[in-house]
């Protein structure tokens, strides 16, 4: 291995292990005030959609775009997780759709 | 083996058949990029986290240096702050030596898994722990495969693009239990599409995230309020004032 490889992959790891692990040392000591309380609630939710909706509907160079194949095999999943709550059987299912309409 | 780490082990799985085959397209875009097959494993066993991995092998192999690579990966994984302390109040006293392996593996899977249903983490480092080192475990092995024998499976067939996307929003869904995380899920999914394209890097993720859980805090608190006003009741608890769909 290169050593400008290894200080590359050093450097990255520290600075992705800071934002992961300093609010995790600092807010698991701390008695968190109800309105902080509150907004922590809502990351998970938020962090999901935000990562689900732009994957669903963001068009190449901006833009939403409504592409068949990726809102079926979305709605599928949807659908289904909301039947039963199974993360294999979704996955398995969204890639199935998702295969079969390609 | 202890019950802990094996529940932890099988909540990764669907993890782990998303992680091998976006593994195995990392490893063959790192050799692309002129990584050895060592590097290509070290940079995922030393960094462990995936986006940032894509955008460096793409900047390496686009000439970039070292430095620029390490501010970009910073900024791509800063979101992570506001997963680590939405999680952390779970981890209430636990000892550094729990602490340090469960936020160092902190992913937006890893996290979304753990936070689909809190009652299973609370107390169980080691759950998290297993569940983590085996999405980890994943993430090693698919870019050494990757990276030894290209992709084994075409990366655009068998349905593998939507993989994530699906496990995504299988555990978006249970999220969704009030109306308020509703209106939440809505506006960062506005968010996200509005700066997707205007943010490098992907800092729309933290810029949706914020701003909607904000907006959840002003629904929950005009809640609050408009519940108080009339009869001067006291302010209800967060539970009191979020509306069941």
């Amino acid at each position: 291995m290169r050593w400008e490889m290894l200080v590359l992959f050093l450097g990255m790891a520290a600075v992705t292990f800071l934002p992961r692990f300093l609010p995790m040392a600092y807010v698991s000591r701390l008695t968190i005030p109800p309105r902080v309380k509150v907004f922590l609630d809502y990351v998970p939710v938020a962090v999901l959609s935000a990562l689900v909706v732009p994957a669903v509907f963001a068009a190449d160079g901006g833009g939403v775009g409504l592409e068949p194949r990726l809102l079926l095999s979305a709605a599928a999943v949807f659908l289904f997780s909301y039947k039963v709550r199974n993360l294999w059987g979704a996955v398995v299912l969204g890639m199935a759709v998702y295969w079969v309409l390609g | 083996m202890n019950k802990d780490i094996r529940e932890g082990i099988k909540a990764a799985l669907p993890v782990v058949l998303g992680y091998l085959p976006v593994g195995m397209a990392y490893g063959v875009l790192a050799r692309a990029a002129g990584l050895s097959i060592i590097e290509t494993g070290a940079m995922s066993l030393i960094v462990f986290a995936g986006a940032s991995q894509f955008i460096a092998v793409g900047l390496l192999g686009a000439g970039a240096a070292i430095v620029p690579v390490i501010l970009t990966t910073f900024v791509v994984n800063s979101r992570h702050m506001l997963m680590s302390s939405a999680i952390a109040p779970y981890f209430k006293g636990q000892p550094l030596r729990n602490l340090i392996p469960i936020s160092a593996q902190l992913t937006d899977e890893s996290f979304a898994i753990a936070m689909a249903d809190t009652s299973r983490i609370t107390g169980r480092p080691r759950y998290v722990i297993a569940l983590q080192m085996t999405a980890y475990s994943a993430w090693v092995g698919g870019p050494i495969a990757g990276a030894l024998f290209g992709t084994l499976v075409d990366s655009a067939s068998y349905g593998i693009p939507f993989a994530m996307t699906a496990l995504f929003i299988c555990l978006l869904v249970p999220q969704l239990r009030t109306r308020a995380h509703l209106v939440v899920g809505a506006v960062a999914g506005v968010l996200a599409l509005s700066f997707i394209e205007i943010l490098p890097n992907n800092l729309y993720i933290i810029v949706a995230t914020a701003g909607a859980a904000l907006t959840g805090l002003w629904l929950t608190e005009a809640r609050r309020e408009s519940a108080k006003a009339p009869e001067g009741a006291p302010a209800g608890s967060v539970t009191e004032a979020e509306v069941e769909i």
